[in-house]
């Protein structure tokens, strides 16, 4: 009898394994669940501890490597700094001139801006676990007043947005996760489009174009559209365009953009505490 | 709790910290290795299908927690790749020195394409690119190499107690 019950236990083993994970996956693909994003929470917040060990650890050995890898190009990529800082000043220049109206005109169409947004400053502590996804942990997370859905940026432009929190850190999805679309406006023509990503591309295209006869220049500026209710600030540098298409048959043009974060080499970041929780509500 | 599932519970502790912490920074051709996956195959080849199918269910479960992608969707994929390893070298295999690379690599291949084609009919389009094809050829290779460490690891944690055994075995 021992060996009876044992052999139907084992022969329903594998099926409830299937069936269990089944049920998960449905539970978790859809709304979510609470008692999921808490448990995922409590997993993140046992980990992060070691993970900044660890970060720390590896710190040295990131440097160095990068050191000797990049070393030769270093030189030439002073130069072209120098170079660009100059073009700069001269742009800052024509723009501030523009810029002045900027906050009026803003204030006028009742649009939150980058500014309304206060920042937490957040040290990356790990890449993915996966291999099919494009994140990084951070060593912020609810304890700091972190939400899923705030964006995340750099002093060069927009690395992402939360996507999980846990108390003491919180998983940033990265602006070329085929999962992520930004919506975004090119800096001449005003038009507006959505990012989106291919696996294993770092430049991203542009799509649901809202004007397909749109001419977009090498190198012109991408930023975060400025529309109500959008999920990032409106301003936010995304990236430079670095090559456009349009064949005869095309009925949009392919605009490719080179996102302006290197989201291979990421140190520290700032979360946006946008919206703002404590903002009064807009429109009234 | 006897002393051989303190010892596997330790092994699913161990890799997994090291999955989320140490081989996050270890990422080559956009690829990391799955090391509860090797283990799990491992476990398949040292106890049978379906202990690797449990061992692969509960480490897969473990590592959906650090994911994006839907809870469950590695503990299915880990559970399935176990348990077809487990079945595949019981009736074909011999025990060389090469098993361990040769499992974990064949586990890489198996299990990244499970998880690719289910996850992608779960919802997430986006894992049918191909892209994930290299990403799923490295990773594998990356499995072939830690294998040579993971299989002894889960064959200490495995060994049998006296008068205990897994079910299916």
């Amino acid at each position: 009898m021992a060996v009876y019950r044992r052999d139907t236990r084992s022969r329903f083993l594998l099926p409830v394994i299937i069936v269990s994970s089944l049920l998960l996956i449905t539970i978790d693909s859809g709304n979510g669940s609470g008692a999921v994003a808490s448990l995922r929470s409590t997993a993140h917040n046992i980990i992060s501890p070691v993970q900044s060990v660890v970060n720390d650890a590896f710190q040295p050995l990131r440097d160095v490597a990068g050191g000797i890898t990049t070393y030769g190009s270093l030189k030439q990529q002073n130069d072209n700094l120098r170079r660009q800082i100059s073009d700069l000043r001269g742009q800052l220049r024509q723009t501030r001139g523009v810029g002045n109206e900027l906050p009026e005109l803003e204030k006028l169409l009742d649009l939150p801006t980058v500014q309304d947004a206060t920042g937490i400053v957040a040290r990356v502590t790990a890449g993915a676990p996966g291999n099919f996804e494009r994140t990084v942990t951070i060593d912020k997370g609810s304890s700091q007043g972190l939400r899923v859905g705030y964006p995340v940026v750099t002093g060069d432009g927009l690395v992402g947005t939360i996507t999980q929190v846990a108390g003491q850190s919180a998983t940033v999805t990265l602006l070329d996760s085929p999962s992520l679309g930004v919506g975004v406006r090119l800096t001449t023509s005003n038009t507006e489009g959505i990012t989106v990503s291919k696996a294993g591309a770092r430049d991203l295209t542009i799509g649901f174009l809202s004007d397909s006869n749109v001419l977009a220049q090498k190198g012109e500026l991408v930023l975060t559209a400025a529309s109500a209710n959008e999920a990032f600030p409106p301003d936010i540098v995304v990236g430079t365009v670095v090559a456009y298409a349009k064949a005869a048959q095309d009925l949009a043009p392919t605009i490719t953009v080179a996102p302006a974060v290197n989201l291979d080499d990421l140190d520290f970041v700032k979360v946006l505490r946008f919206p703002d929780p404590t903002a009064a509500p807009r429109g009234g | 709790m006897g002393l051989r599932r303190i010892r596997l519970v330790l092994v699913v502790i161990t890799l997994l910290v090291l999955q989320t912490t140490v081989f996050t920074h270890l990422r080559v051709f956009d690829a990391v290795p799955d090391l509860l996956l090797v283990a799990a195959v491992a476990m398949a080849y040292d106890s049978g299908p379906l202990a690797g199918a449990v061992f692969g269910f509960a480490g897969g479960l473990c590592i959906d927690l650090f994911l994006t992608t839907p809870l469950g969707l590695s503990a299915l994929t880990y559970a399935l790749t176990a348990y077809g390893v487990g079945v595949f070298q019981g009736g074909v295999i011999r025990e060389t020195r090469t098993i361990a690379p040769v499992l974990g690599g064949v586990g890489g291949i198996v299990g990244g394409i499970l998880f690719v084609v289910i996850g992608g009919i779960a919802g997430r389009g986006e894992l049918f690119a191909l892209h994930n094809i290299q990403v799923i050829v490295v990773s594998a290779v990356y499995d072939a190499l830690v294998a040579y460490a993971i299989f002894p690891f889960v064959r200490w944690a495995a060994r049998t107690d006296v008068g205990k055994a897994w079910p299916g075995r």
